[in-house]
């Protein structure tokens, strides 16, 4: 994981996981799994994302970062926090 | 065809070979899914093949291109998202073709991916190759209210960046002049990224040369195609009118086009043909007899029968890849097929299946795990039928009761879940996640897709036709020469003590075995009751895929589960196929 070093923490922000957005909601990333993949389709540290549709029977979340539609595993997006 | 096109493998080609070399390679990179393709086929011939890189499952296209009069060879490089991954097949194969020498590189630099197309860019551009960028996808850019300045990111790189729209062949010739250019020079464009963190100099990169102004956001356009509701039902509605279109078009291109053609236009003249050159009884039932015949069968079964339905198919199978829909569906279906151990994406190979075994196994090699591509490809050859013997089923069953061709498809897709289920339990693996992208919903273009169904067709006539043809005259020779009734009467216990057909009904088991819808075909100039015919059907259906298929499991995976296949595909055939006969004949003694 990286660490979250883009925002200080002397704010306080309501930290969650992307799942507890609802649809239609955008939020900032704070952290994600150092995949390259992620990064690669946009999922990187201080990005905005939007979430497009949640999991249905176990199947993956649908975001919108950068004007793209990203599908990710549900176990994984679990492991993506944002503020809101 | 092209699967089976030569293992190519070209090392450290220089400058000094000889004008016209057809070794002097350019490669075409960039992301999967921002028309990479349509690049490639603009700018090479119909006389294209697809490849593997020695050693690996890694397939790509290339074909000749000819620039300034110069003949070099454009190899369409995997699509993919970095160059530093050790444990992806298909970035280890880009990153063995830049090392393999390439003249030049035609970078395809994604404006809506604008980010990750620079950042795979930048480790491009480290291997120090002459490189050319064409800015793609455009006009989406401008409808999304983006701009790009390709002039300053030309400054900034110091190499040509050419805005393109690909898919409608927009400036394509300007990337053709600049690489006419760029072939002759070395590389002299400067790496900002070189020792500095990737991602940040890109952002900084995107800051500089991107002009956004705020619109209504085009990803989020489409975005109920991967919400369960209205997603799931349009799903079922597409591929609903998917099914309908094949089965009707095939349908209607044989019934009003193609039998009338043969039978009023070709077929007399064969048989007056061969009625005028020869007397003898043998060899008139070989040529144009009604059993095997072969001038007859030989051109009905695979050209009037089967080609209809061929060409139908992959009409439909290619609209559905080019307009980017697949991907949805896979989203769509990812939960449930988790359920049995794989993921939503297994949902391609299975369809492309429905069209023919053969690219259905090769193309597991994008899945994400051995046991994954495994369970797919078993699933295909156990449950999934082809075209070809779709196309012999309509003619057997759909005519007499489309109930009963109905039916068949359910059994399918049945088998296939159960089979799919059956191999989660034997190997049981964590699922890898899911992680893709959802490409922009386009309309196809329709040279390329003429140009992608041609091919699909072409390789049909090659690897499909030819192969029946020829196991036609061998049918028709061993027939004639008693050889099949023989073997009926051997087979007898099974055929007719089992699954109580004629004894007959054991040629299309023999010929079954070297093409799929020779299963079927014989059966129908049988006189045959319609639970006859639909028990010929199942065990069809499940009988033994193709000798092509077991051949194309052994190369992909090992022997023994060619073997397993093999042999597991017939026991099954047998066992379903007798279990209904018997079944519905003790249904009839009770209540009959």
């Amino acid at each position: 994981m990286k660490p979250i070093d883009t925002y200080p923490r002397t704010q306080s922000y309501d930290i969650e996981c992307i799942h507890s957005l609802s649809r239609g909601e955008e939020g900032i990333i704070l952290e994600v799994p150092d995949m390259s993949l992620l990064a690669s389709l946009g999922l990187r540290l201080g990005k905005r994302v939007r979430l497009i549709s949640k999991s249905f029977a176990g199947g993956p979340v649908v975001l919108s970062v950068d004007d793209r539609s990203i599908a990710v595993d549900r176990e994984l997006a679990e492991q993506i926090t944002i503020r809101k | 065809m092209a699967h089976c096109g030569p293992k190519t493998k070209r090392r450290g080609q220089s400058k000094q070979l000889s004008g016209g070399d057809l070794h002097k390679t350019i490669l075409l990179m960039g992301l999967p899914n921002v028309g990479k393709s349509a690049i490639f086929s603009r700018f090479t011939g119909l006389d294209v093949m697809v490849s593997n890189y020695s050693g690996t499952t890694v397939e790509f296209y290339e074909g000749p291109m000819e620039i300034d009069g110069e003949s070099y060879l454009l190899k369409d490089v995997p699509g993919i998202y970095n160059l530093e991954d050790p444990n992806d097949d298909a970035e280890r194969v880009a990153r063995q073709m830049l090392e393999d020498g390439p003249e030049a590189i035609v970078f395809v630099l994604d404006a809506l991916n604008f980010e990750s197309s620079l950042h795979l860019l930048m480790q491009v551009l480290e291997h120090d190759i002459p490189t050319v960028v064409a800015l793609n996808r455009t006009d989406l850019m401008k409808s999304r209210g983006l701009r790009i300045d390709a002039s300053l990111l030309q400054q900034r790189l110091n190499v040509s960046v050419i805005p393109t729209v690909a898919l409608r062949g927009n400036s394509l010739d300007v990337v053709k002049y600049a690489m006419a250019q760029t072939v002759k020079q070395e590389a002299r464009h400067t790496v900002p990224s070189k020792d500095k963190d990737r991602w940040r100099v890109v952002e900084e990169l995107r800051e500089e040369v991107v002009k956004t102004t705020p619109q209504k956001n085009g990803a989020d356009r489409f975005s109920f195609l991967a919400k369960p509701f209205p997603g799931i039902p349009i799903a079922l509605l597409v591929l609903a009118v998917m099914f309908g279109f094949v089965i009707g078009f095939g349908m209607g291109l044989r019934q009003y086009l193609l039998l009338p053609f043969f039978d009023n236009l070709v077929f007399p003249y064969i048989r007056g043909g061969v009625e005028a050159l020869t007397d003898s009884q043998m060899l008139r039932a070989i040529l144009i007899g009604d059993d095997y015949g072969f001038l007859i069968k030989g051109i009905e079964w695979p050209f009037a029968l089967v080609l209809p339905y061929v060409v139908s198919f992959y009409a439909m199978m290619s609209v559905l890849e080019d307009t980017g829909y697949l991907p949805r569906i896979a989203v769509l279906l990812d939960g449930v097929f988790k359920k049995i151990g794989l993921n939503g994406s297994c949902a391609i190979p299975l369809l492309l299946g429905y069209g023919c075994g053969i690219p259905a196994i090769m193309s597991t090699r994008a899945l994400p795990s051995k046991k994954q591509r495994l369970s797919v490809a078993v699933m295909v050859c156990f449950a999934v039928p082809c075209v070809s013997q779709t196309g012999a089923f309509i003619a057997l069953l759909a005519e007499r009761s489309i109930f009963a061709f109905l039916f068949i498809f359910f059994v399918s897709v049945f088998a296939m879940i159960l089979v799919g289920i059956l191999m989660d339990k034997f190997n049981k693996q964590r699922v890898p996640f899911t992680l893709m992208e959802l490409p922009p919903l386009l309309v196809p273009a329709p040279k390329l897709l003429s140009k992608k169904i041609l091919f699909r067709i072409r390789h049909y006539l090659r690897e499909g036709a030819v192969p029946m043809v020829v196991a036609i005259f061998f049918a028709a020779v061993l027939f004639e020469l008693g050889f099949f009734p023989a073997l009926g009467r051997a087979m007898a216990p099974v055929v007719s003590g089992w699954l109580m057909l004629p004894e007959a009904a054991s040629t299309p088991l023999v010929l079954g075995v070297f093409r799929r819808e020779l299963a079927v075909l014989p059966l129908l100039d049988l006189d045959l009751t319609t639970v006859q015919f639909f028990t010929g059907a199942l065990v069809a259906l499940f009988y033994v895929p193709c000798i092509a298929m077991i051949a194309t499991l052994a190369k992909e995976f090992n022997v023994k589960t060619a073997v397993f296949v093999f042999i597991g595909t017939t026991a099954t055939a047998l066992f379903v196929g007798g279990l209904f006969a018997r079944g519905y004949d003790l249904f009839v003694t009770l209540f009959g």
